[in-house]
């Protein structure tokens, strides 16, 4: 094999190096152009700010490789934190809070794969009514109070705590447990999404559901757990932010949905299903975070980045393209 | 009529089958039989039938009355599952494979080899490459490489996987529906190829066509089906190829 197509038939085997690549240029261009972008203090700090997000980005990119959608995710991570607060701040075992945060969020999740794979509705549409229904049962649920905590726990320090080993290696460096969890949880996913029968069908179900289901694959099953893990993945993520910072609002979450879907096809996803990579979602979470706060380091007027942000997302998704489309 | 019907060799025996959607009768009384080994055309026009007899006997539609045997016993088929379970696969126009995924993938879609070590299992990669590979050199197909995406390759190259596919898993009766007709003179010929190698490894074929030219290389056998009825079951060197055109289109009656 000649070295063109070796490099073309790996971009092909990999939606993840498209969006590598991007990031990797992104960093050089700010460290080049924007003072302070290149330090650690900077760079883990838009690496924790990704952190957490990323939890979604993992279920969302899972969901959308399988060929759905879930808009409520962003209130499955308010009700996920809701949970996990209430029980600790009563004085509830830990084990009990995380159990049950994850187990209502697994139902929700559940809840938009059964509306959506029996009455075959489209997913975006189900999770449409559900973002809004969800929202108004984390309304119920709280009785719209905010909920916050001054105490320290090595609970919150499990899920959001000083990753030491790292921030003694680098001088001002502020790096958290987040990122280990974002990291590992990946791996894993990546690993189940590319390396397992349940993965080989999860491409298979996007990629083309009739022949899926001719071959004998339990469709709506695979399905069905591809919405439970998005639930699961959302409400740790609410753990997380409770963690983070030691409070939870009605509010928390809004605009994940739309953020992880960002990030899903900026790492190589395709809006149609049956394409995409868990890490390359991450790295798509992390290229948006690197840009907004390259964008805001570099001066740019603070009302105007978001909109650098999106157009970087288009120029991120284009590029993917490109690459996709030549190899 | 020619052909023994009471013959106990056969391989599957339809007997007469009728068929009615409705006030519709699509199917009047029909009998099918292939034998071992054999390369058994089905033909007749658009809208003669032969589609229909097929999804009876793959379990996509009930019939009205009739009875089916297969390998001798009487049997019901009541959903693809059964045909599947009886060694009946069916390879439709549709193929049933994933553009955005590898040779290998699809080969084993559903029916994946693993390893484990303790409860965690994963796909064992490297037998899937080398068994699709070989299993599709039995019958002829070769491949650059099992990795490579099935979107990538040519009608006739997606046809031939699909092929060795219901190959390797152990099937009896092949049925292939209208298998070249979308393909270039080039690659229907090897799909002919592949259909005979098939019939070499102990298979039965069925093969569904409206067009005699695409099927007379490798038949062994041509059913005719016209306006749901039968008209004739006939041996290769019996007939002429002027007689089947004739006998498809109804200028001729049996």
């Amino acid at each position: 094999m000649s070295h063109k197509k070796k490099i073309r038939s790996l971009l092909d085997d990999s939606p993840t190096i498209p969006p590598l690549i991007t990031l990797t240029a992104g960093l050089v261009l700010f460290s080049l152009f924007v003072p302070k972008f290149a330090t650690m203090r900077t760079v883990s700090g838009f690496m924790n700010a990704a952190s957490i997000n990323a939890i979604v980005v993992i279920g969302v990119t899972l969901l959308m490789i399988v060929g759905e959608f879930d808009l409520s995710v962003g209130a499955i991570v308010a009700m996920g934190g809701y949970i996990f607060a209430k029980i600790i701040l009563k004085g509830g075992s830990p084990v009990v809070a995380i159990g049950l945060a994850l187990f209502v969020t697994a139902v929700l999740g559940s809840i938009n794969g059964i509306i959506t794979i029996w009455t075959r509705i489209p997913s975006f549409v189900v999770t449409l009514g559900n973002r809004s229904i969800y929202r108004a049962a984390v309304w119920l649920y709280s009785g719209g109070m905010m909920l916050q905590t001054t105490e320290e726990s090595p609970v919150y320090d499990f899920f959001s705590g000083r990753l030491d080993v790292m921030n003694d290696l680098f001088n001002r460096a502020n790096f958290r447990t987040t990122i280990v969890w974002a990291i590992l949880l990946g791996l894993i996913l990546q690993f189940l999404l590319t390396r397992t029968r349940f993965g080989n069908h999860v491409f298979a179900i996007g990629g083309n559901p009739q022949a899926a289901l001719e071959q004998g694959v339990n469709t709506k099953l695979v399905k069905l757990l591809c919405f439970i893990l998005t639930g699961i993945m959302a409400g740790l993520a609410g753990i997380m932010t409770f963690s983070q910072f030691s409070t939870v609002f009605v509010a928390t979450g809004t605009g994940i949905e739309l953020t992880a879907i960002a990030s899903a096809i900026t790492g190589g996803a395709l809006l149609t299903g049956g394409i995409g990579s868990i890490i390359g979602g991450l790295v798509g979470i992390l290229l948006i975070n690197m840009l907004r706060t390259g964008v805001v380091l570099g001066g740019f007027p603070s009302d105007n980045f978001e909109a650098i942000v999106g157009i970087a997302i288009i120029g991120a998704a284009i590029l993917n393209e490109r690459l996709r489309s030549r190899s | 009529m020619p052909g023994n019907k009471r013959n106990d060799t056969r391989l599957l025996f339809m007997e007469n089958i009728v068929k009615r959607f409705n006030q519709v009768t699509a199917l009047d009384g029909v009998d099918f039989e292939v034998k071992p080994k054999q390369v058994m055309a089905l033909l007749g026009d658009n809208g003669a039938g032969k589609s229909t007899l097929i999804k009876i006997l793959t379990g996509v539609y009930p019939l009205t009355s009739g009875q089916i045997y297969f390998e001798g016993r009487s049997v019901e088929i009541r959903n693809p599952q059964d045909a599947r379970g009886l060694g009946i696969e069916t390879v439709y126009q549709d193929l049933a494979l994933v553009n955005s995924m590898s040779i290998g993938r699809n080969f084993f879609l559903g029916r994946e080899p693993t390893s484990r070590f303790g409860p965690v299992r994963w796909l064992d990669m490297r037998t899937i490459a080398r068994q699709t590979r070989v299993s599709l050199a039995d019958i002829g197909i070769k491949i650059r490489s099992a990795r490579e995406k099935v979107g990538k390759l040519s009608g006739g190259e997606r046809q031939s996987i699909a092929i060795g596919r219901a190959v390797h898993f152990g099937v009896k009766l092949l049925i292939l529906d209208e298998p070249t007709s979308a393909l270039s003179v080039a690659e229907s010929r090897k799909v002919l190829e592949y259909t005979q190698n098939a019939k070499a490894q102990g298979l039965s074929v069925i093969f569904i066509t409206h067009n005699i030219h695409h099927v007379m290389q490798v038949a062994d056998c041509y059913t005719i089906i016209r306006h749901g009825k039968q008209v004739g079951t006939y041996n290769k060197e019996e007939v002429s190829l002027d007689d089947i055109s004739d006998l498809i289109t109804g200028e001729r009656l049996s």
